[in-house]
């Protein structure tokens, strides 16, 4: 049974207007003037008498009567049975979701988790059927639809489900479950949810449907909002160098979401597992502060550090991980006609700026380059030289083995080639332009997608064109390059091609002030750093993962090292990569993650691996938004009975004609009510 | 001694106080009223009481010799002086409380009426004994006073016709501790009150009046809605005098109301007597006789003063 238009239930309010009516309608008549009220008074005070009941059964009828019409323009209406089948009566196929993220672990909240799903075994029929589903950030079956006489095993799975260290995601979960479920023959269905409900686990997921008829039953299991739960949400790391060692000072984000504060604690870190500062931490309900320590000397490769905040409610969330690598310098080499005159001033200035990354330059002359250089260097500036053939062939072994090549091709740049073109250059160099009388050219267009450009595409982050170029080369791209920036006339100015493993960018003027006043632009600094970190391949290694991440065999490795081995996980568990890199691990545990090589099983990275912070949020989410996603809710009950059997337009009147009985009754209440209080008014 | 049935005697005994209350005319009704109340009782109001003989006394120098008794000198050569009852005329003032809660009543007649009746019918009674009348109307002060006179019976009546309840009592304390300094001749003195005020209070009020020696009457008129609380409806009372309004359910404290009146009554009786004071309770709906009789047995104990 329901009704069309519940809000008309609102005017049930009018139930008191009788009531009213029969409190205070005496006093409306005549006042009695009396000589003195000093008795009267005295008597104790009746006037709760005086508002009693006088004639309930006009009271009721009058209520009776209003409460009837209110009814009746509700419009109620009697449900057909076609959507009550599936719970009717009949086995059931029960799956019990049991929530295992890291924050069911928030007091006692595990416990009570697995006391219900026990529960809910317990409960099941002898003709029922029941699954284990885990979930956390993924979903896992422990169990599929065992018979009631395997109780035991249902008991033992959930017995051997642990909390893990990830987030709380309810679409998989659910569509597993919805998995199950559909493969079943049972008449009825149903989902038993066991989770703490964090609003942060649902992100109104679509396709998250259950079969029709699907019942969702939720089981929220509530933390204390009294128990204390800090959490080390994140860290930042600014590097520094000091007596000729990197250094790192580590800030740390606490943030306490309980609703009491936070007094007296100590955040501590930790350095390859020993204590080496503590902080003492103030703060306050509900809210964050940051705390930064002395700055730490980084020693050797793969430093594990910890952030750690005592232990509370939910313990997992307390620690942060990271690790830290001395800062790797790129490696510039130089080839200069003069091996460090003015020409390459401004270029060597640039480069001594920076400290992410640090770049360490060396100044050769074409005739000086030795293989050493090219074997320590990432990245080779060829700056206005004429490069023989022999240097030629050595620069491109250089780059086909992962090298970055700038050349800069000035007036008096050549480039010989066994085959006589431009070789494996972007371009070939053809006949200088003079722009040195009239205008100067601009740099007119540029690729903001390429990486080298791409921190220019915001409006106001540089201006190119503010560079007067007086004489470039002409240049005809090869086959394969593309331009990266192109001169106000579109002639190609800056282009880049790939060659093996490396990169060769082509720029078709000088980089000092020969030609250009480039050099003395703003975007000059920013651009060679750029310029050479994308040559180098050059990217800084993220300090942490999160769980839930995937790991493959090649993150956190140094250069040079092999690429492939075991992982062993922070539980001890070993875990091995394929050769070919296909096989990726998931990050499932909180601590470090080691990748050992497969030959001398020598430490080959580390990887940092946190809980997701954003987990330790426990704000609850109301359990009917998931359920109403998951079975569709009123819309999806409408469209069941709709389906199941459409009603004709009589029998949806029939079922609604409710109203119209309580209607009449309604009136033949007031006239009834008339009669009586016309009787009453004679007597 | 019904008050609702008209006696059987010619005149206009035990009248009903209502009947009274239409006649306006206050010296007619209190000649109607006193001349049948007299004659019902059969006993001259004037007889002369000089002439009630006393006791002798031997004769001393200054004595009248008019007032010897010669046949007693003649009997026994010795001079005797013939003492008799004195005959005084006394003062006879009505204090009446015209304060709004007077102007109240059930049974056609108001307190203010009734009370006014009884003081237009003391008066001709006492005029007619010869004796000096006087008025004094108050409320929460002195109102109107017409100083004890035997020429002054016109003026009472012609004060109490003109009279009309409309302020509210108050203490009855104030106007008549001014009043007890003002009769300074001894006297009879009625009071006549609904007295809604505490009995300690009222009789505090009272008592000074008797102080010069003054003989004191309290009437206290009380309409019979006022002492057996026949209400039905419960509606909204309002008092008469300060106005404020509660609701009140009669039947729920019809029982508890009426007690309260008796002991206020009973407390006003004890200590009334305690303080000598005659006190009488009087029921507008009853005639006017027994406060009549009040008075007369009172005036017959002061005619023995020597």
């Amino acid at each position: 049974m329901g009704v069309l238009t519940p809000l008309f239930f609102v005017a049930l309010a009018g139930l008191a207007i009788p009531v009213l009516i029969h409190l205070i309608q005496r006093e409306k008549k005549q006042i009695m003037r009396f000589p003195s009220l000093m008795f009267v008074q005295r008597v104790p005070y009746k006037s709760i008498q005086r508002r009693r009941i006088h004639n309930w059964l006009l009271l009721l009828v009058r209520m009776a009567a209003i409460a009837l019409i209110v009814a009746a323009f509700a419009r109620p209406f009697f449900n057909s049975g076609a959507i009550d089948t599936p719970t009717g009566t009949g086995a059931r196929e029960v799956v019990v979701v049991l929530d295992q993220s890291y924050s069911i672990t928030y007091g006692d909240g595990w416990e009570r988790a697995r006391a219900a799903a026990y529960d809910t075994i317990n409960g099941l029929g002898p003709d029922d059927h029941g699954s284990i589903v885990l979930f956390a950030s993924g979903a896992e079956i422990a169990l599929r639809s065992a018979a009631s006489g395997e109780r035991q095993r249902l008991t033992a799975a959930v017995a051997a489900a642990k909390p893990t260290a990830g987030a709380t995601r309810y679409a998989p979960a659910l569509k597993v479950a919805g998995s199950i479920l559909a493969e079943s023959t049972l008449p009825r269905r149903e989902v038993v949810l066991i989770s703490d409900f964090q609003r942060g686990g649902w992100r109104g997921e679509e396709g998250t449907r259950l079969p029709a008829g699907t019942t969702v039953t939720p089981i929220a299991i509530g933390g204390g909002d009294d128990l204390a739960n800090v959490a080390v949400t994140g860290i930042s790391l600014v590097r520094s160098t000091f007596s000729g060692q990197d250094r790192v000072a580590v800030t740390a984000v606490v943030v306490n979401r309980s609703m009491r504060s936070l007094n007296g604690g100590q955040l501590g870190l930790e350095m390859d597992g020993r204590p080496v500062q503590s902080q003492p931490i103030t703060v306050e309900a509900n809210s964050s502060t940051s705390i930064t320590f002395e700055p730490v000397t980084v020693a050797g490769n793969f430093l594990r550090g910890t952030v750690r905040a005592g232990s509370d409610a939910l313990a997992a969330d307390n620690e942060f991980h990271f690790v830290v690598t001395p800062a790797q310098a790129v490696r510039v080499v130089v080839i200069d006609r003069t091996g460090g005159g003015p020409s390459v001033l401004y270029l060597t200035r640039a480069l001594a700026i920076g400290d992410a990354p640090r770049f360490e330059t060396t100044l050769r002359q074409p005739g000086a380059v030795t293989d050493d250089d090219l074997a320590r260097a990432s990245v080779i500036v060829v700056n206005d030289v004429e490069v023989t053939a022999a240097l030629a062939r050595r620069l491109q072994g250089f780059v086909e083995r992962g090298g970055g090549l700038f050349v800069a091709f000035g007036p008096r740049a050549t480039w010989a080639s066994d085959a006589g073109d431009g070789g494996v250059l972007p371009a070939t160099a053809q006949a200088p332009v003079d722009r040195s009388r009239g205008d100067a050219a601009r740099i007119g267009t540029l690729e903001y997608t390429h990486p080298v450009f791409e921190p220019f595409r915001a409006p106001r982050s540089g201006d190119f064109a503010a560079a007067r170029i007086y004489g470039y080369r002409t240049v005809m791209p090869a086959d394969g390059a593309q331009v990266l920036a192109r001169f106000d006339g579109g002639a190609p100015a800056l282009l880049e091609r790939r060659v093996g493993e490396g990169r060769i960018l082509l720029w078709a003027s000088t980089l000092d002030l020969g030609w250009n006043d480039f050099a003395l632009k703003p975007v000059y600094l920013p651009f060679v750093h750029r310029t050479m970190r994308h040559l180098a391949g050059y990217s800084e290694p993220a300090p942490w993962l999160t769980v839930g991440q995937v790991l493959d065999a090649s993150f956190g490795v140094t250069a040079g090292q092999p690429a492939t081995g075991t992982v062993l996980t922070p539980s001890g568990r070993r875990v091995s990569l394929d050769d070919e890199g296909a096989e990726v691990l998931e990050l499932g545990e909180q601590g470090f993650y080691e990748m050992r090589g497969r030959v001398a099983d020598s430490v080959t990275g580390v990887v940092a691996s946190n809980v997701d912070t954003a987990e330790s949020d426990l704000t609850p989410i109301d359990p009917k938004e998931i359920v109403a996603a998951a079975t569709g809710g009123p819309d999806a009950a409408r469209e069941a009975n709709a389906s199941a059997a459409p009603l004709t337009p009589e029998a949806q009147e029939q079922s609604q004609r409710l109203w119209w009985y309580l209607l009449c009754l309604g009136i033949v209440l007031l006239g009834a009510d008339t009669l009586i209080s016309n009787r009453l008014s004679k007597t | 001694m019904s008050g609702q049935t008209p006696g059987a005697i010619p005149g206009a005994r035990f009248m009903d106080p209502v009947v009274l209350a239409r006649i306006g005319n206050l010296e007619l009704v209190s000649r109607a009223v006193c001349d049948g109340f007299i004659n019902g009782l059969h006993k001259a109001p004037y007889f002369g009481a000089s002439v009630d003989f006393a006791e002798h006394r031997g004769y001393v120098p200054g004595d009248d010799i008019r007032r010897m008794d010669w046949r007693v000198w003649a009997r026994t050569d010795r001079y005797y002086i013939k003492e008799y009852e004195a005959e005084t005329n006394m003062n006879f003032s009505v204090l009446l409380d015209v304060s709004k809660s007077m102007d109240f009543g059930s049974r056609g007649i108001t307190k203010f009426d009734y009370a006014r009746i009884l003081t237009a019918c003391l008066t001709n009674l006492v005029h007619h004994q010869r004796d000096r009348v006087g008025f004094v109307a108050f409320d929460s002060e002195v109102v109107a006073h017409v100083p004890p006179s035997a020429k002054h019976m016109d003026t009472v009546l012609h004060t109490l016709d003109r009279l009309k309840p409309g302020r509210p009592g108050g203490r009855m304390r104030g106007p008549l501790h001014k009043l007890a300094e003002h009769f300074g001749r001894r006297g009879v003195l009625v009071v006549i009150s609904d007295f809604y005020e505490d009995p300690e209070e009222i009789v505090d009020a009272v008592t000074p009046l008797r102080f010069r020696g003054n003989d004191l009457i309290v009437f206290h008129v009380m309409d019979p809605a006022e002492l057996e609380f026949g209400f039905t409806d419960a509606q909204a009372f309002e008092d008469l005098e300060s106005g404020e309004q509660m609701p009140v359910v009669p039947d729920a404290m019809r029982k508890e109301y009426v007690s309260l009146v008796k002991a206020h009554t009973d407390a006003l009786q004890q200590k009334f007597s305690e303080v000598r004071v005659d006190y009488t309770l009087l029921d507008t709906s009853k005639p006017l006789d027994h406060a009549l009789h009040r008075y007369l047995s009172s005036r017959e104990k002061k005619l023995r003063v020597r």
